[in-house]
């Protein structure tokens, strides 16, 4: 009797679970119906707008999608609802934005490179090919960073030491093949040392283990590290120009290792097959948006570098970091 | 220090918004009544009430649920007062005074008694929480990974402690969490273990769906098999709910010393509120100059036992709050809620988030106060609410669980993983391994794991560096003492039972998450 009961317990569990498995992960609008016609010269949304952001809320991304969203009505015309799906390093909310209706109520946020490793390391179902590029946000630059009271006042010490001292050198990155993994990892093979890379699975931890001195020297993208920035020392940055805020601080292609930028962007895209005039029509508000007086104001309090690219610049960038990502199978050496 | 003090003002300042004072009196009122329902304890209250405070700012969801749990661990001694089942494991030893008072006509009194120890309880634990956080939090800025490796073994020593029935069932549960633990991404190669082709588990199994099907789900299976039926009809009592001077000042000693008994307890880790309301009443008795009334329905055995239960509150937060690790389900809940704002225990919380947690610590001290007012006012109420059926009950619970996993991603997965911690629960509780176990091993796992493989890393392989410092044999002492203790416990606890007369009601049998209370 109470053994019958067990089973059909377990029964009743199993047949709980069979349902929710039906019920997929596919999310679509709700405005799916309407949708625009491709000959729409003014084609504006007739409701709100939803955007994809792929990491929770009160991450970076986050932040700097809620400023844009906060003034984004002005040039849109409908509000901007900022949703959080957040998960499997992106992909989740990224395969959702996939599989969305390409009807311009539906957008998000894809950051570069995270997002072409995804692609590269096999979690995605989708290509750079299944988003439509509309524009760029927020670039943020990568740096060598070490302790301010350590040795190195110089990148050239750094190597010196790193040649002199195989595998000695030690960094902390924010996670196996994760951006500042790939950073470090990038200056490495471009000067011809060995290090030993330790991930912290964060870069909140990643500095700290720089601050606290269990490592020798790090990568990070400049806003990072901005509310310590006494603690720690920029040796080089990965640009081809150095940047205003740090313009003692020599590029990296000024010492004779890589020479092209590094860090991370933040772009906005659509669903592929979104209609060319809906994304013409973001493109141009987002542009607007972006030279706004208030949202810039917000931005610069916010720490953000706001960096305008259009639709052509930016399916350009996304494919040229994807090129890069797979190109790392070189400097990873597998 | 000045600056400390600044931050500790506009804590208070920030925490009396309106839209603040309204949701710590509906979490108070919504605690008291989750801890009067007798098969719902503090963890399982918590745990289905987080997805609620998502969308709040992240002071105002952590208040929430810090009413909730204090509101909870005092409602519990209503059910326990008026029909002799304590609505959670934390007021078991209240049940004893405080059910003989009942008899004799007395409920108001004893009521007023339990609420007015449970505010004393709750309010001087807060001091704890104020000194001693910021200063662990400091300590922890010097942790390296060597450290964090000893802290999550020392976290597992808890294990031990919480098991509480058979060592070697808790430590079967914590290796089972520990397991569960190395589900999704390698932290150091970046290879997918155990995860079966769903990017969903790329970050490892979600704490909060484990827990709310561990908790909660389990207990709507377990009440689901059993027949439902009526329970006892609360006493009907007609005496006023107050206390006069004569009698607070009769049990004052006696919050004075729960108070200190709960603290501790609550700072270490592993020891929940269970067991502090038995050494509470215990020592109450010791100290009485009425021993005579004990058994015969004690005023101050039942503040002695709510002193020390309310106290444990304040004390439990702050190794999860400073060292990010929780010594029982209750706060590993809260940790949960913490982590979905996007604040990391540690440190941070003390500088860069300074303001939202002295606004969270204020708020946490304001609930004593709601707490005090809700509870005299309306324990008429909550004395019906003991008895609502499990018919509505069940049903109710499923659905906040279904519902509440779903809302941390949007992610039906979650909802997958939540059923299946549910029926994991339930089989766990069946072969009596223990939940609260396979949760801690769940969130040390990843932080033992780093910790080791970042040390051998840095070193080069070599296990020296896990002896290298100062703070490491502190550390490998708190194991030692860590393995040591729940030998100590058990005669403690056992000694307390025994010595409160070993009548200690259980409505249940199944005695829901031991620690959760």
């Amino acid at each position: 009797m109470k053994m019958k009961r067990y089973l059909s317990l377990l029964l009743a569990g199993t047949l709980a679970l069979a349902l929710t498995a039906c019920g997929g992960s596919a999310k679509t609008d709700p405005g799916t119906s309407n949708q625009p016609s491709t000959s729409d010269e003014n084609w504006a949304p007739k409701e709100n707008v939803t955007m994809i952001v792929s990491y929770k809320a009160g991450s970076g991304t986050d932040n700097t999608a809620r400023v844009l969203a906060a003034y984004a009505e002005k040039y849109i015309g409908k509000p901007v609802i900022i949703e959080n799906l957040e998960g499997g390093s992106g992909s989740i909310g990224w395969t959702a934005l996939s599989q969305a209706a390409p009807d311009g109520y539906t957008l998000g946020f894809i950051n570069l490179p995270n997002f072409n490793a995804t692609i590269s390391e096999g979690l995605a179902t989708y290509t750079v090919d299944s988003f439509a590029p509309i524009c760029n946000h927020v670039t943020e630059t990568s740096v060598v960073l070490v302790k301010a009271d350590s040795q190195f006042n110089t990148l050239e010490d750094l190597v010196k030491f790193a040649k002199d001292n195989p595998g000695k050198l030690k960094a902390s990155t924010n996670g196996n093949r994760a951006s500042n993994h790939i950073g470090a990892q990038v200056l490495a093979t471009s000067a011809g040392f060995e290090y030993t890379d330790i991930p912290y699975g964060g870069t909140a931890d990643q500095l700290l283990a720089l601050r606290q001195g269990e490592v020798d020297f790090s990568v990070a993208k400049v806003a990072d590290f901005a509310s310590f920035t006494s603690e720690v020392k920029v040796l080089a940055v990965y640009n081809q120009e150095r940047l205003e805020g740090y313009p003692d601080v020599p590029t990296m292609g000024e010492l004779g290792y890589y020479d092209q930028w590094l860090g991370s962007s933040r772009c906005i895209v659509a669903p592929a097959g979104t209609p060319e005039n809906v994304i013409k029509f973001y493109e141009d508000a987002f542009q607007k948006l972006m030279e706004d007086a208030d949202y810039l104001k917000a931005a610069e309090a916010a720490g953000m570098e706001t960096d305008y690219k259009n639709s052509a610049d930016t399916a350009a960038l996304i494919k040229q970091q994807q090129d890069f990502t797979e190109s790392l199978a070189d400097v990873w050496g597998d | 220090m000045l600056e400390t003090l600044a931050l500790m003002g506009h804590g208070f300042v920030n925490a009396m918004s309106l839209s603040n004072l309204l949701f710590m009196a509906g979490g108070t009122a919504i605690g008291i009544i989750i801890g009067c329902l007798p098969g719902l304890s503090a963890a399982m209250g918590v745990a289905l009430l987080l997805p609620m405070t998502f969308t709040m700012a992240p002071e105002t969801g952590l208040i929430v649920l810090g009413a909730i749990y204090c509101g909870a661990i005092f409602g519990g001694s209503i059910s326990a007062i008026l029909i002799h089942t304590p609505g959670t494991p934390a007021s078991a030893a209240t049940a004893i005074e405080g059910y003989q008072l009942t008899l004799q006509g007395k409920a108001g009194k004893a009521l007023a008694v339990a609420c007015f120890s449970s505010f004393c309880g709750g309010l001087l634990s807060c001091i704890s929480l104020y000194f001693f956080a910021p200063l662990l939090a400091q300590l922890a800025m010097k942790f390296g990974s060597p450290e964090y490796f000893w802290l999550s073994i020392f976290g597992l020593t808890i294990i031990a402690g919480v098991a509480s029935k058979s060592l070697l069932k808790g430590l079967i549960s914590g290796a089972l969490g520990l397991l569960l633990s190395t589900i999704g991404m390698d932290p150091m190669e970046g290879a997918q273990r155990f995860m079966f082709g769903q990017a969903s588990l790329y970050e490892g199994i979600n704490t909060t769906c484990a827990l709310i099907g561990l908790f909660s789900m389990s207990q709507v299976l377990i009440l689901a098999e059993k027949k439902i039926k009526q329970r006892a009809k609360a006493a009907k009592f007609s005496d006023k709910i107050t206390l006069s001077g004569k009698e607070i000042k009769r049990i004052t000693p006696t919050i004075l010393r729960s108070w200190v008994i709960g603290n501790l307890i609550g700072i270490l880790p592993g020891a929940g509120a269970s067991i502090a309301c038995f050494l509470g009443y215990n020592t109450s008795r010791q100290f009485s100059h009425h021993k005579e009334e004990f058994g015969k329905g004690s005023i101050e055995g039942v503040a002695g036992s709510e002193a020390a239960n309310n106290a444990v509150t304040g004390g439990s937060l702050i190794p999860m709050l400073t060292l990010g690790i929780p010594g029982e389900s209750v706060t590993a809940v809260l940790m949960g809620g913490l982590i979905i704002q996007g604040l990391q225990p540690g440190p941070e919380l003390f500088t860069r988030y300074a303001p939202m947690t002295y606004t969270f610590f204020a708020g946490f001290v304001l609930v004593q106060f709601f707490m005090l007012g809700i509870g005299l006012l309306g324990c008429r109420g909550f004395a019906q609410i003991s008895r609502l059926s499990d018919a509505i009950l069940i049903p109710s619970v499923a659905v906040l669980c279904v519902v509440g996993s779903f809302a941390i991603h949007k992610n039906f997965f979650d909802v997958v993983i939540m059923m299946i911690f549910g029926v994991l629960g339930y089989l766990v509780r069946k072969f009596d391994l223990n939940p609260a176990a396979i949760v801690l091993a769940l969130i040390l796992g990843p932080i033992g794991e780093n910790g080791l493989r970042r040390s051998l890393r840095l070193s080069g392989g070599s296990p020296a560096i896990l002896f290298s410092t100062p703070l490491c044999w502190v550390l490998i002492a708190l194991c030692v003492f860590g393995v040591c203790s729940p030998i100590f416990m058990n005669r403690m606890e056992k000694k307390a039972v025994e010595d409160a007369g070993g009548d200690i009601p259980n409505e249940t049998g199944d005695d829901p998450v031991r620690t959760s209370d």
